[in-house]
């Protein structure tokens, strides 16, 4: 189901017009990034994304640093949709120190207690659609 | 293909409207049912990301850890596709070091290289930004620059089907970086510093797929046969739980591990 972005980039890239919602989704993921550009993150060019049904869940996993700070910013090219990120540690437990969700974005940021993996679990809460197209990127400071 | 209208009403409703709290977040969740949870969806760490928090525990000496000689290229692709990452490395280490000269020779090499493995037109423009936001000293969008140029190379290498030769450039990437991250927690040790080094799913990533790759002809080339081997020595020496102290001993074997390694891509023996 979730596949590199940078496959979708490409296939897009190609004219496969079935996948131009993952490069829409990776757009509204960096818009919502913005803010925090603005507050001296560094938003990563490599990135997540796929799709999923109304209340489908898909985790994906990265390797985050103690000492760092880093927001997970997700969007979704569906008007209407709302889609929700939240980052949990390698034992299943909420680690996030604050999440918002605002339609179709939706952000989450953690200050790593300890080095190691975490899971950044993305949820289509409601859409019109049966499939909706998700992007997550992440900014690290 | 970008649609901007969108964008720019998506900007203005979250500059217009305050975020809110995410509803009802479990405290906890069983990853046992995200089945996709696992590494072959890892994104690989770029080295600035262990390099500032390198910087907040303490003050690198960025100078001493770039290297005079970027490497050889032999036009083994394998080897080239290795050496690549670690000058995409060297990068990142010169833009901690603000070195314009250095970055400016980086992005050259970085250049020169991707023409070797005919990925030479997926670069150019980052080639040209480096040059010109190094002259410029923007370190910020120079870091950019670099993480767009690793995506970019990987990006065109499979788009002519060389998945696993865009590997071998992340691992590249990841052995340099993580021979001067040893290499500098050595000479200032601290647990935290050696916390950094914590990376088992990543480690387990690129062992899975060095190993996928062990009947291949790529696999059988006697540098990536050594690399398999230094990741499979350096996994028992970070430990297995999170929060294992990594003691002085482990993180100089693996700084020598890495070391070796890195020196056996960028100067080859000639066959």
């Amino acid at each position: 189901m979730k596949k590199p972005l940078l496959f979708f980039a490409l296939l897009a890239l190609a004219a496969v017009p079935v996948h131009a919602y993952v490069n829409d989704a990776l757009s509204f993921s960096h818009e919502a990034a913005i803010p925090y550009v603005k507050k001296g993150f560094s938003v990563r060019v490599d990135a997540w994304g796929g799709d999923l049904g109304v209340k489908e869940q898909q985790a994906v996993t990265a390797q985050l640093f103690k000492g760092n700070e880093y927001w997970f910013c997700l969007g979704t090219d569906v008007r209407g949709a709302v889609v929700t990120v939240n980052i949990y540690d390698s034992k299943g437990k909420l680690a996030e120190a604050e999440s918002w969700q605002k339609g179709r974005f939706a952000g989450a940021r953690v200050v790593p207690k300890k080095t190691g993996t975490y899971y950044a679990i993305i949820t289509v809460v409601k859409s019109p659609q049966e499939r909706t197209g998700w992007a997550v990127v992440y900014a690290y400071k | 293909m970008t649609k901007n209208i969108p964008l720019i009403l998506a900007a203005v409703c979250l500059a217009g409207q305050a975020p809110v709290r995410a509803q009802e977040v479990p405290e906890s969740v069983d990853l046992s049912k995200f089945p996709a949870a696992n590494v072959e969806d890892v994104v690989v760490p770029v080295p600035s990301e262990i390099f500032v928090v390198l910087d907040k525990l303490g003050s690198p000496n960025w100078r001493g850890e770039l290297r005079s000689s970027l490497g050889k290229n032999t036009g083994n692709r394998a080897q080239v596709a290795l050496l690549l990452g670690t000058v995409i490395a060297e990068g990142f280490i010169a833009v901690e070091a603000e070195d314009p000269e250095k970055v400016q020779e980086i992005g050259r090499e970085v250049l020169v290289l991707a023409e070797a493995i005919n990925v030479r037109k997926a670069v150019i423009a980052r080639s040209k930004s480096i040059s010109e936001k190094a002259q410029s000293k923007d370190w910020k969008a120079v870091r950019k620059e670099f993480d767009g140029a690793l995506q970019d190379v990987r990006g065109a290498m499979q788009e002519l089907g060389d998945d696993e030769l865009a590997q071998l450039v992340s691992i590249g990437g990841w052995l340099r970086g993580t021979e001067v991250l040893t290499s500098i927690v050595s000479k200032n040790y601290s647990p935290d510093g050696a916390e950094l080094l914590f990376q088992p799913d990543l480690l387990s990533y690129f062992t899975e797929k060095l190993d996928g790759l062990k009947t291949t002809r790529l696999g059988k080339d006697p540098l990536v046969a050594q690399t398999g081997k230094t990741l499979s020595a350096i996994r028992p020496l970070i430990g297995k739980e999170d929060g294992t102290k990594i003691s002085k001993g482990a993180v100089e074997r693996i700084n020598k591990l890495t070391g070796e390694t890195v020196a056996a891509i960028t100067s080859p023996k000639d066959s």
